[in-house]
């Protein structure tokens, strides 16, 4: 198995009026062909950001990345022929129809028209919007935009999927159905990296994960792999879960306030 | 050219699934129209008025109006749409020329523009105006009216490209009322008052306004023709160029 996903010490240093941020700090990355890989990270420790220099969206600071074999900085179009991307804002024209968007997408994707319709039909089916198909994506609800995405992202058949917080905002059943999608997507081989904010979804569907603070890799591993180290490192007697892991590895901690769990710095 | 194309055409569906979005920018221009001629018109009367060539002062003021309506471009605000929901990363994170997702858009302005030209042409011909230069003349108006929208929706698409903001890029449409007015809007240049002239001769509206005027009111004038395409051709390979460039560096 060669390397999906490639990043050697990326930085990402934003300058503005106010001054100069680093959002993201030599960033390590090395993720396998066909896993899903989780990246997970408390609000503004640098995942989004990360996710932007992976997929050429953003320019590198320093450091290097790679995924599906391609250098990012290098050659560009190549990445991009070899990525599917679909990220926090369900990146869809909303006075489209759903077919007339996957069509254009395959179509700026090289297939010919006759391709690109029947591309088109075959993803409407796999993620269940053959109903919707000529409707206007302005009337599609939430979970519809969402499966839309994750059907423009796949029009080529990328290798590398990588999804910014696929099922933020979703009713619980619309997640399911993104978890099945994800599922069956990785089946047929093509490596998922997932940033989130759920960990039971990334406990579900991930392989490997990393969790990112401050815009540095602060744990890596197996979910598996994670809750051992800290059962052991904090001598608990019990399996810690992977809520436990992240709040230990970013330096948070729970309280219970008015009968509510939240998140306090440690 | 096939991602041109599909883009193209996209941006060309976007336009008519907003037809709302097309009648002010067919009706500001003819509601000026008609009140310049109200007020200037008995000023300068036909047969009297050398410069008009024995045609009414509304043909004179035809060209304002196809200049206004082209300026009115919605290009920008759809682009300005596209970012904040997220679509223009979709496009950028495609191995898509850059080139083509400026000129799609523009592309689909100029179509609009050539349409919308034509409509003010034909609603002004039942009060007396005509396109002196034919048939050939009236080909290069409406062509004429479109590749200035390329040019001034290339300077729009920029402001939104730098700003993100769909109230920044309103804002910067503005400028094409000094550069309207900084014209011989309402007489030919040599009849302007000197600082007029001055600034009329280095505003390059006034060549493609004055390119406008001739093909209504002349046979084909050549050279005032070519210093009107001169002008679109120049200012819109600048514009593509700072378009295109703009989108390559986008973090």
């Amino acid at each position: 198995m060669g390397l999906a996903v490639e990043a050697n010490q990326l930085v990402k240093r934003f300058t503005g009026r106010s001054g100069t941020v680093d959002a993201v700090r030599g960033v390590d990355l090395r993720v396998e062909e066909g896993e899903v890989f989780g990246f997970l990270g408390p609000n503004g420790a640098g995942k989004s950001t990360t996710v932007r220099m992976l997929t050429t969206l953003m320019t590198i600071t320093s450091g290097s990345a790679r995924v599906a074999g391609v250098d990012v900085t290098v050659d560009p179009d190549g990445a991009r022929r070899g990525i599917g991307v679909a990220l926090q804002e369900a990146g869809l024209d909303p006075r489209q129809t759903g077919r007339e968007l996957l069509v254009l997408q395959a179509r700026l994707f090289g297939s010919s028209p006759s391709a690109a319709a029947g591309r088109a039909a075959d993803l409407l089916e796999l993620v269940e919007l053959v109903d919707a198909a000529d409707r206007r994506i302005k009337g599609y609800s939430g979970g519809m935009k969402r499966r839309l995405d994750l059907a423009s992202a796949l029009v080529h058949q990328p290798k590398v999927l990588f999804l910014d917080e696929p099922t933020t905002g979703l009713d619980p059943a619309s997640r399911l159905t993104v978890w099945e999608e994800l599922r069956r997507i990785n089946a047929q081989g093509t490596t998922v990296f997932l940033t989130t904010q759920y960990l039971e979804e990334a406990d579900q569907l991930c392989n490997r994960l990393a969790i990112i603070d401050g815009g540095v890799i602060v744990r890596e591993g197996t979910p598996g792999e994670l809750k051992a180290e800290l059962r052991q490192r904090a001598a608990l007697d019990n399996d810690p879960s992977l809520d436990d892991v992240f709040l230990d590895a970013t330096g948070r901690t729970r309280e219970r306030v008015a009968g509510q769990v939240r998140e306090v710095l440690g | 050219m096939t991602q041109f194309v599909v883009l193209s055409r996209r941006a060309v569906r976007e336009v008519l699934r907003t037809p709302e979005s097309l009648f002010p920018t067919v009706f500001i221009p003819l509601f000026f129209l008609v009140v310049n001629v109200g007020q200037a018109g008995r000023i300068f009367p036909t047969g009297e008025t050398s410069f008009l060539e024995g045609q009414g002062y509304a043909a004179f003021q035809v060209p304002s109006a196809l200049l206004l309506a082209a300026s009115f471009g919605s290009a920008a605000l759809y682009l300005v749409e596209d970012i904040e929901g997220g679509y223009f990363d979709k496009l950028r994170a495609s191995p898509v020329s850059r080139t083509a997702i400026v000129l799609g858009r523009l592309s689909a302005e100029a179509v609009k523009s050539v349409v919308i030209s034509t409509v003010i042409v034909l609603a002004a011909l039942p009060f007396g105006i005509s396109v002196a230069s034919g048939v050939l003349g009236f080909v290069l108006l409406v062509t004429l009216a479109g590749a200035w929208a390329v040019v001034f929706s290339g300077f729009m698409q920029l402001i939104a490209l730098k700003s993100r903001s769909a109230a920044a890029t309103q804002s910067g449409s503005l400028v094409f009322f000094p550069l309207l007015f900084l014209t011989p809007n309402f007489v030919p240049r040599d009849l302007l008052t000197r600082p007029m002239e001055i600034a009329a001769t280095f505003n390059p509206v006034t060549y493609i306004m004055e390119a406008l005027r001739s093909l209504i009111l002349d046979d084909l004038a050549w050279a005032r023709i070519g210093r009107g395409f001169g002008v679109v051709a120049l200012f819109g390979v600048v514009m593509v160029a700072m378009n295109v460039r703009t989108i390559r560096a986008y973090d």
